[in-house]
């Protein structure tokens, strides 16, 4: 497909005005971290970041949803299907790590037998711009062992990459290229895709942070009873930080808010460390401790979602490393159980 | 630091050799730079492991409350004669002691449970402000030498010291030694500066209430409910906190920013003469939600009020469980 150049210098203004026509989320400056937020007028959108804090998922998947709506009338209940309509959306500025997720993401939210209408809505009406990690954020990067890449289009409609004098944009699908009107009309020849090849060679060559994810896959298969899990969970704090952060971690609760005669189905952000994840109304929990919790968390990601869609759920961006209060080590939990 | 480390290493060893402990309760160095994360230690072996230095964040307090319900609930169905006791080593620095006064003055467990080892402390390094004091750069590895910290990050090499990015709590910490213990490792620390405790929240008093509404509003808009404040906590150990109870339920689990505001001010208020100002509940933050300010200015009201600094002496009882014939005069008492 078509790949143009423009100015490095030019991506605010792009998104600024593309914030006039669509909702855009960018990355935004807020306080000592940056957020994936919808771009507000006269707000400046901030792409020399480093990774945003939270995961760009609540795009697709937010804390928080309304589902339905319901009143108690005395003809008996009425409902009211809460509007699934999404507006026309730019995601702009995208680690390639996150883009990737959307992909993974997709395949649970969007398969063949269960389909989210809620997700796939949002999704549909939303152009990914993926910006290349051109050297990695962070030393505990490790997106190369999940397969995934620091300069990927991976789950983007565009890609767009520093190549040193100009930004290489890409437009990767016909999504992505229908908005080729707001990136000027200079092509790219055949000198910049040769720089974003090097480019992208060198900042795979940087990512150092390596973990044996796909070596795993067959220990767990036959560890589920190994003693190892008695030895890892003991400092987790049971807090959600680590679901919460993850770009893949999707579970949800669902619940009802009543007043009165109204009432409010509402869908939520829940996470498998939460004690409440499990329990069942007689107040038994079939997992009873951190271990089984934790246990679930590796399992989910490096086995069950392997055997459900042939795919890891995880795309390496740390996060969880980098936020978890007790330094949980997500990377040295697949290291030890590759051990076993 | 070295030889704290090489002392608390003999100690842990010789408590796990004579069998006095179970398990002990400390700090091994971390996988990312500049990090320590708690460890548990079961055998003389792996005592080498402990370390102690500013980078030890958690209030350990928190695991030897777990540990030790977790026990107890364990030895519920076994014969009462048959029943064996735990007890929990502890690496505690001040504001851990007080934790465990806490505990103990709650009737949570015994005295007998726990073995403190005392250590003394200095403060430690708040980890987001290390981040802010390097622009926000990528750390990949550092060093703490003397009173500085030195590291290689995305934006190259840089220096800080350390008196500048310790926590906001251990800069005025007035309890920075063991108040109780069973063994103290090492000389006691040199004082904090205790008398700027109050800067803040004194600051912060005199603002409007309008302005005082909307930072407190801002605050909270932060927050993602991850619970994470509350699980660190070691004075949160209700078996069921509030906001997961479903019948009835009092607090949605959305994101309606009054349900967020009401799970927040009911911690906090139940942290009056129960905070210890240890600031695990701001280190594990993941938003950075200022909820020092808040807890300090119950802390400080409890202390003017009731004299009461929370878990500083054995001998006192929690200021919301006391009643005093003498002074408790007040009308509400007798003609609520």
């Amino acid at each position: 497909m078509e790949k143009r150049l423009i100015k490095k210098d030019a991506l605010a203004g792009i998104a600024k005005k593309m914030a006039d026509k669509f909702l855009v989320w960018a990355p935004v400056k807020k306080e000592d971290n940056v957020l994936f937020e919808p771009l507000q007028k006269n707000a400046e959108p901030n792409f020399a970041y480093l990774n945003s804090k939270n995961a760009p998922k609540n795009v697709f998947f937010p804390h928080t949803e309304t589902m339905m709506k319901y009143t108690r009338t005395p003809k008996g209940m009425v409902f009211s299907t809460e509007e699934n309509k999404a507006a026309e959306s730019v995601l702009f500025g995208v680690r390639p790590c996150d883009a990737h997720s959307f992909v993974l993401l997709d395949k649970l939210f969007d398969q063949e037998k269960y389909k989210d209408g809620y997700y796939i809505t949002k999704r549909q009406n939303t152009t990914v711009i993926s910006l290349a990690c051109v050297k990695p954020p962070y030393a505990s990067c490790f997106c190369t062992s999940v397969d995934g890449e620091p300069v990927s289009s991976d789950g983007a409609d565009i890609l767009i990459t520093d190549i040193g004098s100009d930004c290489l944009v890409e437009f990767i699908t016909t999504k992505g290229e229908k908005l080729a009107s707001y990136f000027g009309d200079a092509k790219a020849d055949a000198a910049a895709d040769a720089k974003k090849n090097e480019i992208a060679a060198k900042a795979k060559e940087a990512i150092k942070s390596k973990i044996p994810a796909h070596e795993i896959k067959p220990i767990l298969d036959k560890n589920f009873d190994n003693p190892f899990w008695n030895t890892i969970y003991g400092k987790c704090l049971a807090c959600g930080t680590c679901t919460y952060m993850c770009p893949t971690c999707h579970c949800f609760d669902i619940s009802d808010e009543v007043k009165g005669s109204d009432g409010v189905r509402l869908r939520s952000w829940d996470s498998c460390m939460f004690p409440m994840f499990t329990k069942e109304t007689s107040g038994h929990n079939p997992r009873t401790s951190q271990k089984e919790r934790w246990r679930q968390r590796a399992m989910h990601k490096f086995k069950y979602y392997v055997d459900m869609f042939n795919c890891i759920a995880c795309v390496g961006c740390g996060r969880c490393v980098m936020s978890c209060p007790v330094n949980l080590d997500i990377r040295k939990v697949v290291e030890d159980i590759s051990k076993l | 630091m070295e030889n704290i480390d090489t002392k608390l290493r003999e100690e842990a060893k010789r408590l796990l050799l004579e069998k006095r402990v179970d398990v002990i309760v400390g700090y091994e160095q971390g996988t990312l730079p500049l990090t320590a994360t708690p460890c548990f230690i079961t055998t003389p072996e792996e005592a080498d492991k402990l370390v102690w230095n500013n980078l030890c964040t958690q209030n350990l307090a928190k695991y030897v409350h777990d540990l030790i319900i977790a026990h107890k609930n364990s030895q519920k169905r076994v014969k009462p004669e048959d029943r064996k006791k735990k007890v929990i080593g502890v690496v505690a620095r001040g504001c851990t002691t007080r934790s465990l006064i806490i505990h103990l003055q709650e009737r949570q467990y015994d005295r007998d449970s726990v073995y403190i080892i005392g250590v003394p402390c200095d403060g430690y390094i708040d980890g987001k402000g290390l981040k802010v004091a390097v622009g926000g750069a990528d750390i990949s590895e550092g060093s703490l030498d003397g009173g500085q910290i030195k590291m290689k990050t995305s934006d190259g090499d840089k220096t800080v010291a350390l008196k500048d990015v310790l926590a906001d709590n251990c800069k005025t910490c007035r309890f920075n030694n063991p108040i109780i213990s069973d063994v103290m490792i090492g000389q006691n620390a040199p004082a904090m500066n205790p008398d700027a405790e109050y800067n803040d929240v004194k600051e912060f008093e005199g603002k409007s209430i309008e302005e005082r509404w909307a930072y407190f509003t801002k605050e909270m808009e932060k927050c993602i409910r991850c619970y994470a404040c509350r699980q660190a906590c070691p004075s949160c150990y209700c078996p069921t906190c509030f906001v997961e109870q479903s019948q009835p339920q009092w607090v949605g689990i959305g994101e309606d920013p009054s349900d967020t505001q009401v799970f927040q001010l009911m911690r906090l208020f139940h942290m009056v003469g129960r905070c210890v100002d240890c600031g695990s509940c701001i280190s594990v933050c993941p938003m950075g939600v200022d909820l020092r300010k808040f807890l300090k200015k119950l802390d400080k009201d409890c202390f003017e009020f009731f004299g009461n600094r929370a878990g500083s002496n054995m001998e006192d009882m929690p200021p919301l469980g006391k009643y005093d014939e003498h002074h408790d005069k007040g009308d509400f008492v007798f003609n609520p």
